[in-house]
């Protein structure tokens, strides 16, 4: 059984419950284990590095040297704390000055930043790790005749130098999934676009017109549903989903899934096991 | 092999170009044109639409003039993707292609359309004025041509990569937020704007701070990353971006906008329970009035739910909050420290 530091973000300890729920449903049956780390704090959001980029740094600093101290990765499940703690890991590796002051700091409660864990998704670690053939065996329950529209969101893509993982123009790892769990992901314009979730509270407006456009086009290519492995980007497509459909005068509804609801569904876990009826738009 | 990668071994083939086609005197709606011509590898975008006008259909439009990368004239978008029809291989865009050999040639996004690739580059133009993107000269004109105004290499290095900008609009053409809300400042001008104001000849830094934190500023941008993505010299916008952000909490405080409250509170949240308290965030960020208002009717569906962000005493700190409030302390002391001896100097 692979072990990773479990990196919990806090939407999902508030408002998405339902992704380290799923998670922990069906880890094992991929013979993986997630192992929370209750001391980690907040990354900042990809707002706390230009608050204060040396707090930024010492906090996500800690952050990985947490998960080093137990020799494991840092896995997370949120695209923007995978952004902000590799773009934090990017500026602690390329300056010894900032490492330096960093970990005199950490030092005092037995931790060090020395580069040594990656930073990764769980989105990768199911591909890069789990491998899609294994998952293919162990799936139950194929998504057979779902049609899927990824919505990958930015901060798995974007910055292209900090995650590097997918081509940001043409991401295929979330449809590699999708497909290997029996579904048929679409390709449509958006599933590499912006849900707008960063300005929902300082430019509404714009964020449900970013967000609208979205549902609109996947709704328009007769998708059954979109999958996001982002618990931000679901928070604006499935809660805030009524209200831009309303603004931009679009009518209809799209069910809003999470990557790690939709590996339940296929592992053989029921809607009501993996949290999908605590959802705003049910299926 | 695959067919593509058949294709893209080829020294010689024929090339499919979808080109966007829309005259404004007689079209009623735009449509596309396909042109289908023999080209060799090596040959960018903008040799293969020039052959085109001059061989194939001279009514086709587009703007173009240095050929080389620098006047940023010929920025369109190629394959859904903004760039320059002159520093774009055709071969490289035979491999991204969604149909095999064609390649889809649209105008730029987020700006008025005039006619086939051609778009307005006013509305760009009047948002550099409105932002005052121009060096003001800190020297009283009494010592123009008379001293020196010597700028030293690490002041230099603080906007040396946004001079790069050749402002092709490309960034803009992808914006996320220009493209919900056409009044948005936009990432050009934000990169333009952060480049005058770390430049020490210039006056009106302030002036253009207090412009940038009004509504439809720089706390719009909503961090998806495109602009920087699509730039065509590599420049960090996001990070000049973040630096006007991080410039006005420093010298204007949270107090005029709520985007800067919104980004303080992750700070005091960190440092009081080392997780976000996502249920005041709202009022937080916008006050009472407003979540109410906005919020309420959103508020009762999560309850039903069960997916309401627990209220601020119940957000448990994270194990190990005292030494983290210990260090992030530290942190404050040695940023204070910093900032001492930036003004000392």
């Amino acid at each position: 059984m692979k072990r990773y530091a479990y990196y919990q973000s806090c939407i999902n300890e508030s408002m998405t419950k339902e992704v380290d729920r799923s998670i922990e449903l069906w880890q094992h049956d991929l013979d993986i284990e997630m192992v929370k780390m209750h001391e980690s704090a907040c990354c900042g959001g990809s707002n706390l590095d230009y608050v204060s980029p040396k707090h930024f740094a010492l906090v996500n600093g800690r952050n990985i040297a947490i998960a080093e101290k137990q020799g494991l990765d840092l896995v997370v499940s949120c695209n923007t704390c995978l952004m902000t703690i590799r773009s934090a890991k990017k500026k602690l590796d390329e300056s010894a000055d900032l490492r330096n002051e960093v970990n005199e700091i950490l030092r005092k409660e037995g931790l060090e930043y020395r580069g040594t864990s990656q930073v990764r998704h769980l989105l990768w670690v199911l591909i890069d790790d789990v491998g899609l053939d294994v998952i293919r065996k162990k799936v139950k329950n194929p998504l057979s005749k779902m049609r899927i529209a990824p919505f990958y969101g930015c901060h798995i893509l974007r910055p292209s130098t900090v995650l590097g993982k997918d081509n940001p123009l043409e991401p295929t790892s979330l449809d590699l999934l999708l497909n290997a769990l029996g579904g048929k992901s679409i390709p449509y314009e958006h599933k590499n676009r912006c849900c707008g979730f960063h300005t929902l509270l300082v430019a509404e407006e714009e964020s449900l017109n970013v967000a609208a456009e979205a549902l609109q086009e996947a709704m328009e290519a007769k998708a059954d549903c979109i999958v996001t492995p982002c618990p931000l980007c679901h928070t604006v497509l499935d809660g805030y989903q009524g209200k831009a459909l309303k603004q931009n005068g679009l009518k209809g509804s799209i069910p809003v899934l999470h990557l790690s609801e939709v590996v339940g569904l296929a592992l053989g876990y029921s809607e009501r096991q993996l949290g999908v009826k605590r959802h705003i738009v049910t299926v | 092999m695959s067919d593509s990668t058949i294709q893209h071994h080829e020294e010689r083939r024929d090339v499919t170009f979808r080109v966007h086609r829309f005259n404004p005197q007689v079209d009623s709606k735009p449509y596309f044109d396909d042109y289908t011509i023999k080209l060799e590898r090596g040959i960018t975008v903008l040799r293969a639409i020039n052959y085109i006008k001059e061989h194939v259909d001279s009514t086709l439009t587009f703007r173009a003039f240095c050929q080389a990368g620098i006047c940023g004239s010929c920025a369109m978008r190629i394959n859904n993707m903004s760039k320059l029809a002159c520093t774009t291989q055709v071969w490289d865009e035979l491999e991204k292609a969604r149909e095999p050999g064609v390649i889809k040639i649209e105008p730029l996004r987020n700006l008025p359309h005039i006619k086939d690739l051609v778009v307005e580059m006013d509305p760009l133009v009047g948002k550099m004025q409105k932002y005052s993107n121009w060096v003001d000269s800190k020297m009283p004109e009494s010592n123009w041509g008379k001293k020196e105004f010597l700028v030293s290499e690490e002041e230099f290095l603080a906007y040396d990569k946004a001079t790069d900008c050749i402002l092709c609009a490309s960034c803009v053409s992808e914006c996320t937020i220009l493209r919900a809300h056409k009044e948005y400042v936009s990432p050009a001008v934000l990169l333009k704007s952060y480049r005058m104001n770390v430049d020490s000849r210039d006056s009106m830094h302030d002036k253009r701070l207090a412009d940038l934190v009004q509504d439809h500023g720089v706390w719009d941008c909503t961090h998806c990353y495109r602009c920087q993505e699509t730039c065509v010299k590599n420049i960090p916008i996001m990070d000049a971006i973040h630096g006007i952000r991080e410039d006005a909490i420093e010298r204007r405080g949270t107090k005029d906008t709520s985007g800067a409250r919104h980004a303080e509170a992750f700070m005091e949240d960190i440092e009081k329970k080392g997780k976000l308290v996502e249920a005041t965030l709202p009022i937080r960020t916008n006050g009472l009035a407003w979540t109410m208002k906005n919020l309420l009717p959103m508020a009762v569906k999560m309850v039903i739910k069960r997916r309401t962000p627990p209220p601020p005493p119940l957000v448990k700190a994270s194990k190990g909050i005292d030494a983290l409030r210990k260090e992030f302390r530290e942190m404050t002391s040695h940023v204070g420290k910093d900032h001492e001896k930036k003004s000392g100097e």
